[in-house]
């Protein structure tokens, strides 16, 4: 069984997924995919850090047509395309061999072929994202609400990109859930029974 | 197929992995430049100096066709590669159908603009009362087949992207060979002039086109076409636009470049400099180009490397693509200034056009030994993720120095003022590239304990 929990920054999803996670005896793999990935592939986790949840649309210049010839073949160098490849195969294999909860990171599209998955994208109130924020991190109100800003334009462009789908929209997912309604308890239980409906 | 980078590339010696990863790229790029040559050297013997003249005029517009061709292409085969790593096989054909169509709506567009308004933009390009003929004639035929060029070379960036990089090469070569083939029959036999070459550009082109197609007909294929694909969809517009603005930037430059350059030596040096430049332009691509393709085979090799923090194989590689380089060009530097009439004279029999040519060649190929050294770092950086400063290289070599070099210096200088823009444009440009690189090597623990 694979559990997929798309978030908004600040709204509990990561909290979810680990007491999720607890509770059913499931892996739980967020962060930790990166070094899984390092590991993996001999490349350095910093690398996955700064590409992580990024996209980078640049084709570069040495992909420029030249008049009447073929179009130069596109970057292969160590583009976020690479590394999100890398880390999709880590995905699968992870998904194989365990029970996982994945956080972000396109994963419900990665294992789109695979008919025991649940995908679910938590979100929040902006008031209580920026609270939750504020606390976790010890940062001023108005750093809280760049920082949300920023990371939601991110993680949409990133998803969208990848998935060809949207983020954050019903549509995409087969559960929604919003933590300023629920509490992150019964978050966790509503997820926890529809897994168990899926068994 | 996949992006996936294999894992030996961290462990094979590092010399035998550039041979692996360039030889594909050095020789689709030599075809090319050759292909290229070959069009100018049976115009220059079978129709004419001033034909050479109505050809190098044509090279903006060529230069802005394609960079409308890299707007989708590009894009789209980045798209197609990432779709294809994922097993994405529906979405990879939707890429690969809206390629199509965005092609055919792009080149229709150009096409049509550019023929209503031909004659005054080939003016602007610097074209004379005599070269004009020349380069309309070219050119009309050129732009009625735009849309078959946009779409066969779409096809081939797919074609390379979806796990056919060798079948795109053959299509290449063919297309090389055909219009070597057609040319001289076209031009000598049939007596069609500077039309001869066009047609046998174009005619080439269709028959790479139709085996392509024929290719992607077949339901076999991981990538065909079929119903519903050609539907372009917004946000696969959007992707490829957006990835494919740089390059397209880029060519949109390099065609401002050269009507810089052609009009400076209309206006200081009449038609024949304008084709001794077309002379001159062909010979430094070729060796350029192979550069280019040695860059291609550098970009994941270092990029591994780098990746995986393995600094030593990293400045291996780069030292040794930058040797290889520099002795391309070096190679490049002896014929430019040892045996340039000798070079001329493949292109035409006129005394006065060999004589401007080999003058051209002897200034811009002087500082070729440090050209590949800078190509090289550009690219370095981008492989290893640093899109920006790799950007800005290729700018300053291309653009931001050689731009106002070209506006200022003919002023004084007059003809040799344009010639000389390009190596001291060069020049400062690999000054800065060697600056930018110690830089880096500094910050970045790139440095090695023996250097």
């Amino acid at each position: 069984m694979i559990l997929n929990i798309g978030r908004q920054l600040g709204s509990g999803g990561r909290e979810i997924a680990q007491r999720v996670a607890r509770n059913l005896n499931m892996k739980f793999l967020d962060k930790e995919l990166i070094l899984l990935a390092a590991k993996e592939s001999g490349i350095a986790t910093e690398m996955f850090e700064r590409a992580d949840e990024c996209t980078q649309k640049t084709g570069g210049f040495w992909g420029f047509h030249l008049p009447w010839m073929s179009s130069l073949p596109c970057s292969e160098g160590l583009t976020n395309d690479t590394l999100f490849q890398i880390q999709s195969e880590v995905i699968k294999k992870e998904a194989e061999l365990h029970d996982c909860i994945f956080v972000g990171r396109c994963a419900d599209y990665i294992l789109r072929e695979r008919k025991d998955c649940l995908n679910v994208f938590v979100s929040a109130h902006e008031d209580d994202r920026i609270i939750r924020l504020q606390s976790a991190l010890n940062i001023p109100e108005e750093e809280a609400r760049q920082l949300i800003e920023r990371t939601d334009k991110q993680r949409a462009a990133y998803y969208n990109f990848y998935t060809n789908k949207t983020w954050g929209e019903a549509a995409s997912y087969d559960l929604c859930i919003n933590s300023s309604v629920l509490g992150i308890e019964n978050a966790c239980h509503l997820i926890e029974k529809c897994i168990e409906c899926l068994k | 197929m996949s992006k996936k980078l294999p894992l030996t590339l961290g462990t094979e010696p590092v010399k035998k992995l550039l041979r692996a990863y360039a030889m594909p790229s050095i020789i689709a790029m030599t075809a090319s430049s050759l292909y290229n040559m070959v069009d100018s050297i049976f115009i220059g013997h079978g129709v004419g100096e001033l034909a050479l003249s109505g050809l190098a005029v044509t090279f903006p517009l060529m230069n802005l066709a394609a960079a409308f061709g890299s707007l989708v292409g590009v894009g789209a085969s980045t798209l197609i590669s990432v779709k294809l790593g994922q097993k994405d096989y529906k979405t990879a054909q939707q890429v690969l159908g809206n390629v199509f169509v965005l092609n055919l709506i792009i080149g229709v567009c150009f096409t049509t603009l550019s023929l209503a308004f031909l004659e005054p933009i080939l003016r602007f390009f610097g074209a004379s009362e005599n070269t004009l003929p020349y380069a309309k004639d070219y050119m009309t035929i050129i732009l009625l087949g735009n849309v078959i060029t946009h779409i066969y070379l779409g096809l081939n960036a797919v074609l390379r992207s979806s796990g056919h990089p060798r079948l795109s090469m053959y299509a290449t070569i063919t297309t090389v060979l055909l219009n070597a083939i057609l040319d001289p029959i076209f031009i000598f036999v049939f007596d069609w002039g500077i039309k001869g070459a066009a047609i046998a550009t174009i005619l080439a082109q269709i028959i790479a086109l139709a085996w392509q197609c024929k290719l992607f007909a077949n339901p076999n294929e991981l990538l065909h076409f079929h119903k519903g694909i050609f539907r372009l969809k917004k946000r696969i517009v959007m992707d490829s636009f957006s990835i494919g603005m740089a390059p397209f930037l880029m060519n949109l430059a390099s065609c401002f470049i050269v009507i810089l350059i052609n009009n400076g030596l209309g206006r200081y040096g009449g038609d024949l400099a304008i084709g001794a430049y077309g002379i001159v332009n062909r010979v430094v691509f070729l060796f350029i180009m192979v550069v280019m393709g040695l860059n291609q085979g550098m970009q994941p090799i270092a990029g591994y490397n780098y990746g995986a923090q393995q600094m030593q194989r990293v400045m291996e590689v780069l030292k040794v693509t930058i040797l290889y380089a520099t002795m391309v060009m070096t190679l490049g530097f002896v014929v430019g200034e040892f045996m340039p009439e000798w070079v001329a004279r493949v292109f035409t029999s006129e005394k006065e056009l060999i004589r401007l040519a080999a003058d051209g060649m002897r200034v811009i190929m002087f500082v070729f030994p440090v050209i590949g050294f800078q190509m090289v770092v550009s690219n370095f950086f981008q492989s290893i993720g640093m899109a920006r400063q790799s950007i800005f290289l290729s700018l300053t070599r291309q653009v931001l120095f050689l731009i106002p070099l070209l506006i200022i210096l003919p002023r004084y200088w007059g003809m040799t003022g344009v010639w000389i823009s390009m190596p001291i444009s060069d020049f400062i440009a690999s000054v800065v590239a060697a600056g930018m690189l110690l830089h880096k090597m500094k910050n970045n623990k790139l440095h090695q304990p023996t250097m």
